[in-house]
């Protein structure tokens, strides 16, 4: 930083004279204003990297000052002044969010060291926001490049296979062309999974957040239900939704979040064997909503348990034998925390397994605002089977 | 009597994949003319009569095709040319073009395919579009 914006709020007009005095020579841009007022309406204007408060003001008190600062941007780092050098009121300010406190009277240097601390901490929290924002950057453009030098060779070989198989099949014997059919699955799954991959990694958490609208929880439920119901039928799998009626509503983008019921209802199903069950439930609880999927199956191995989000991390085949990706439950993480919810797993080996997704209630205004009385439960809830 | 041969140009900078798509056209009975460029398929476009293009989008430093295809829009000689487009990322292709869908119309006739395309959509989609472009001249 070249020159840093500094801010001071103080009452007393000796103490802004003396700190400008102080802070002349220090490659700092300095403003001040009496009383919190003033000093919260010169920020938009003023733009300040850091802002020196005095805990005791008439008007508007520090604290509130403060808070204000913090609602407003919380990327500026503010100093308290504390005229009465009480431990407990410099704890306070700090537990709302000051950097640090100097209680009165300082000498000129004991100022002018805070300040320089508090710009050094400053140029450290823009730093770490650019670089926040580099690394999501990269990791989009990083995704499609890495994806589209992948496929392309892929692509290419494929083409070819597919050609050679036609060409070659009045003469090919049948193992050649078992062998050569068994190449393009090979490579088909090669791509797919790279296209996964991609889809993975580049979740975009602001499009998702952009896309978010009040949905009843049932919509994904029962798309999630529909297109795994086939699935489950030929496992010999059952599977059972429990939504209360009406469902409970949540702020999303129903499209993802189909993708991880999906996903994790799909995989639900695959660790099941026959005569299995698999249940889906939702319930609004302390302005949350929460969907839970329990299956009777394998269960997950404890030392398997903590791994289970990463990606490329895939347990043992499913009851059946079948392998995934390894990539659903990272990305279905990925999408809840685009959310604003969470997602945690219990499990048993050979009793089951329990994901619960939780996500935010609908309320009228959005996400963040206090969550709204449902009143007595008296719906009973609809048992769907398919 | 045997009809002539449909004229069609391939513009791709990967040359196997150029040869698996070759092979399955020639094979079907199509003349195919190659350009690994999108200068020397422009070229190759004006100096001959082709029936059909097959355009691959990501050429060279980015998605040189869709320039091209732009170029193709504004030359009146070429603008009636069916283009089959081929691409490795759909997404991206929708990308470009914002608020539309993901198949953007360069020319009055164009069709999307995937990389790699099993043969069978690759013939019935260069098929569908020749025998539409013939109707069209036939108005």
């Amino acid at each position: 930083m070249d020159t840093a914006k500094v801010l001071i709020v103080d009452d007393e007009e000796i103490v802004l004279d003396s700190c400008t005095e102080i802070l002349r020579g220090e490659p700092c841009e300095l403003a001040t204003a009496s009383d919190g007022a003033r000093g919260l309406a010169l920020i938009p204007e003023f733009h300040p990297d850091l802002v020196v408060v005095d805990l005791k003001m008439p008007g508007l008190s520090g604290f509130e000052v403060l808070e204000r600062i913090h609602q407003t941007d919380p990327t500026i780092v503010t100093i308290v002044i504390t005229g009465y050098a009480t431990v407990a009121s410099a704890v306070e300010a700090m537990k709302r969010g000051a950097y640090d406190f100097l209680p009165k009277p300082f000498t000129p240097d004991e100022f002018r060291l805070i300040i320089r601390r508090g710009v050094e901490k400053r140029s450290l929290v823009l730093e770490t926001i650019a670089l926040r924002r580099e690394r999501e950057l990269l990791r989009d453009h990083f995704a499609s490049i890495v994806s589209h030098e992948l496929k392309a060779p892929l692509a290419a070989i494929q083409q070819n296979v597919f050609s050679l198989e036609r060409e070659l099949a009045a003469v090919a014997t049948e193992d050649q062309r078992g062998r050569l059919g068994r190449v393009k699955t090979r490579v088909g799954d090669l791509l797919q999974l790279i296209e996964t991959w991609r889809r993975g990694v580049s979740i975009d958490v602001e499009a998702i957040k952009a896309q978010c609208a009040p949905v009843s929880i049932s919509v994904p439920i029962e798309k999630a239900v529909d297109s795994l119901s086939v699935h489950a039928t030929r496992k010999e799998v059952e599977l059972v939704a429990n939504v209360p009626d009406p469902a409970p509503m949540v702020w999303g983008d129903q499209g993802t979040l189909t993708q991880v019921l999906v996903n994790i209802m799909g995989n639900a199903i695959k660790y099941s064997r026959v005569g299995d069950r698999v249940t889906v439930s939702a319930q609004a609880r302390d302005g949350k909503v929460l969907v839970s999927v329990s299956d009777t199956g394998v269960g997950i191995s404890p030392e398997d348990l903590p791994l289970i989000f990463n990606a490329f991390y895939s347990a043992q085949p499913g009851a059946a034998g079948e392998r995934g990706s390894g990539l659903g439950l990272a990305v279905s993480r990925r999408i809840v925390e685009a959310h604003g919810g969470t997602i945690a797993v219990q499990s048993t080996p050979g009793k089951g397994s329990t994901f619960v997704v939780t996500l935010p209630e609908r309320t009228d205004d959005g996400p963040g605002s206090p969550p709204r009385e449902t009143g007595p439960q008296t719906a009973t809830p609809k048992e769907g089977r398919r | 009597m045997t009809e002539p041969k449909k004229q069609l140009l391939m513009i791709d900078d990967d040359p196997d994949f150029v040869a698996g798509i070759k092979a399955i056209l020639d094979g079907a009975g199509y003349d195919v003319d190659v350009a690994y460029n999108p200068k020397d398929g422009f070229a190759k476009l004006k100096s001959k009569r082709y029936d059909l293009l097959l355009l691959d989008i990501m050429m060279g430093r980015g998605a040189e095709g869709v320039m091209m295809a732009r170029k193709i829009r504004k030359e009146p000689a070429l603008k009636e040319i069916p283009i089959l487009i081929m691409t490795g990322i759909r997404e991206q292709v929708a990308f470009m073009f914002p608020g539309q869908a993901v198949h953007p119309r360069f020319v009055p006739l164009d069709e999307l395919v995937e990389k790699p395309v099993e043969p069978e959509l690759l013939l019935e989609k260069v098929g569908a579009l020749l025998k539409a472009s013939e109707a069209r001249e036939k108005q």
